[in-house]
């Protein structure tokens, strides 16, 4: 039962270092052990004994340095990492490599008619292993590598444009709201309160199911609109609370003292202060939006053929599960393994930046 | 709590009325109307059916009829399944949802506060790494695809439940549908419950009981629980949000007839009595149990006085 100790500020205790014999916390997000949480006095000090590990001259550190020093010690949050940059990655250039090696771009149809069936994985149209579909082909003969490496490219792409546009609504909304206070402030929240009770998800599919685009493109625009306007709230909520405890702080006096306006304040002065939570929460944004996402194309609202994300891959292969079971597990795995990575990447990033949020 | 039960309402009210109304307008703004197809038909006849639906009246003058309808909670009769109210078929698929969505919720409490406690109680041990990880798949895993995978594993391979299709509550059918919708709450709720119980489990009252003397038994049922567990009521207020988005797509995975996969035919119908129906049904049922949520807050925790 040492974790029941109280911690009283100051005393240093070093459980930020693993125990040997267990593998590191997958959990970070709750290491409610940690005095670094609890007591400031402990961060400076964690900081000295590591210079004086290395055997540096102690500098001063910055937030940021501080922060990238304590994700890197939680393994997990170094997994999200480095999965979501392979992912990315992978994304981005895989299909053009594999349109170059194997002569299969995403939507390539063979024009053998004996090729157009869908293969398991490694094998070639005898039933022999093969290199050339190491995830299978589709219905139509097409690559399932390429596709589900191009579904990325739309899954990602549409996490991280509706993550900002939600981004960007949240916080200028939220720092507007926190800084003006009273009762504009009173009103402002209140609407977000209004905004938050309501069943959003069933206005986002009537929105969708009825101005549905015919062009893949449209769709898509509408897709970003529809997710980041109603993703912002929390963002809203969580600036105005930052900005809140900011705007009496000193520098804002200095600020206002020397004439700088209120717009300039708010966007150059207090914002930037607010980033550690706003990335936080944005990067735990974007894996719920691509799971909405793919809700919606599962729904048929999402995203339209020719694109593909991987929840429409997904949702394609739902009606061969019994047969062909490849073309829906693989696109599956790859969004869940990448939400996983994610969603690990957003607590270590939480934990090193923002000990004090530790809500969901 | 009268007043604070009045002042809630007087908010509820209000922004149930607004769903409604942006649902009407987003329908009538859209291009096209239920009736436009693939195929073109004659002006005469789309005069008619303009006629017979009122929709050659001023819109605000639907617009009242259609508010009318809803205050009234008489939403008239669907423009798709023909002869069938909109009442009826409310009343035909909110057993299935209900059945399904209150199972699910159920097994995801259960276990997921079992999860939760184990984690937080063995912290830093395998037990709390195993169960956070396994939460971290639930959130992860869309439940489109968790479904299929079940179906696959249990269905297709092992033969233990039928694929799809509803068979009556309690059933085998029901099995696979209910596990699906639990695996994310069960997440959710471990997650908070460790979180809560960390937090509880440090408090003064609780070392207070551990001095005078209790069983760690008594200490962790008796105090700590009812403490850790006040996140994962405040939690039931979105739970029910998921609950809906949740039961929309297991509906679907599953061919049940609830009122999820109505919801997503009437809207792809575009059938406006029954969208409006459902879309005023859902808001009222959340909107009402979130503030039953608050007041059972305020119960739980004497601290808190509105």
């Amino acid at each position: 039962m040492k974790d029941d100790r109280p911690t009283i500020p100051g005393e240093v205790d070093r459980v930020d270092k693993p125990e040997p014999g267990l593998t590191p916390d997958p959990a970070p997000s709750y290491r409610e052990g940690d005095v670094i949480h609890t007591a400031p006095e402990f961060v400076i000090a964690d900081l000295d004994v590591l210079a004086a590990e290395r055997g540096d001259v102690v500098e001063g550190s910055s937030l940021w340095r501080d922060a990238w020093r304590r994700l890197l010690k939680n393994k997990l949050a170094v997994f999200g990492m480095i999965v979501v940059t392979l992912v990315a990655i992978a994304s981005i250039v895989g299909p053009a490599i594999i349109k170059r090696t194997t002569g299969y771009a995403p939507d390539t149809i063979p024009s053998d008619a004996k090729l157009i069936k869908s293969y398991p994985p490694f094998r070639a149209p005898d039933g022999s292993f093969s290199w050339l579909h190491p995830l299978g082909t589709d219905n139509q003969g097409r690559d399932m590598l390429a596709r589900v490496l191009q579904g990325g490219q739309i899954s990602l792409m549409v996490g991280i444009i509706a993550t900002i546009v939600s981004l960007l609504i949240g916080v200028a909304y939220g720092a507007v709201a926190g800084y003006l206070g009273g009762r504009i402030d009173n009103l402002m929240m209140r609407f977000v309160d209004i905004l938050y009770s309501l069943p959003y998800i069933i206005l986002v599919i009537v929105l969708l199911a009825m101005f549905r685009r015919n062009t893949p493109m449209g769709q898509l625009v509408l897709l970003f609109v529809a997710l980041g306007s109603v993703s912002w709230l929390t963002m809203a909520r969580i600036v105005r609370g930052q900005v809140l405890s900011l705007k009496n702080q000193e520098f804002v006096l200095a600020a206002r003292a020397t004439g700088v306006s209120t717009l300039r304040i708010i966007f150059r002065h207090i914002v930037p202060n607010t980033l550690g939570p706003v990335i936080v929460y944005a990067t735990l944004t974007i894996p719920t939006i691509m799971l909405t996402e793919a809700f919606l194309s599962f729904l048929g609202f999402g995203v339209q053929p020719p694109l593909a994300s991987w929840g429409t891959l997904a949702t394609d292969g739902i009606q061969n599960i019994g047969i062909f079971p490849w073309q829906m597990v693989f696109p599956g795995l790859t969004m869940a393994l990448t939400l996983f990575s994610l969603n690990f990447l957003g607590d270590g990033l939480r934990d090193a930046l923002d000990p004090q949020m530790r809500k969901l | 709590m009268i007043s604070f039960i009045i002042r809630r309402l007087i908010i509820t009210i209000p922004t149930i009325l607004v769903v409604i109304t942006l649902t009407w307008g987003l329908i009538r703004l859209a291009p096209g109307n239920f009736y436009t197809g693939e195929k073109k038909i004659p002006k005469a006849i789309e005069n008619n059916i303009r006629e017979k639906y009122g929709l050659n009246k001023p819109w605000y003058v639907q617009y009242g009829k259609m508010m009318g309808h809803v205050v009234l909670l008489d939403f008239g009769n669907s423009l798709k399944y023909e002869g069938q109210s909109v009442n009826q078929i409310i009343a035909r698929s909110l057993p299935v949802s209900a059945a399904i969505g209150i199972s699910a919720y159920l097994l995801a409490l259960i276990v997921g506060i079992l999860l939760g406690s184990i984690a937080a109680l063995k912290q830093n041990s395998k037990w709390d790494y195993a169960s956070m990880a396994l939460a971290m798949l639930g959130i992860s895993i869309p439940n489109f695809v968790l479904g299929p995978i079940l179906v696959l594993v249990f269905s297709l391979t092992l033969y233990w439940f039928p694929p799809a299709r509803w068979y009556g509550f309690p059933s085998r059918g029901a099995v696979l549908p209910i596990l699906t919708l639990s695996a994310l709450y069960m997440a959710y709720i471990a997650r908070l419950t460790r979180a809560g119980m960390l937090e509880v489990l440090r408090s003064d009252y609780i070392r207070t009981a551990r001095s005078k003397g209790l069983s760690e038994r008594q200490v962790v049922i008796r105090h700590a629980l009812r403490g850790g567990l006040m996140p994962v009521v405040s939690f039931t207020g979105p739970a029910l949000a998921f609950l809906l988005t949740g039961t929309v797509v297991v509906e679907r995975i599953f061919a049940l007839p609830g009122l999820g996969n109505y919801f997503i035919q009437a809207s792809l119908n575009r059938d406006e009595p029954l969208i409006i129906g459902i879309v005023a049904f859902i808001a009222i049922t959340l909107l009402l149990m979130n503030l039953l949520v608050d007041i059972a807050y305020g119960y739980l925790d004497p601290r808190i006085r509105y």
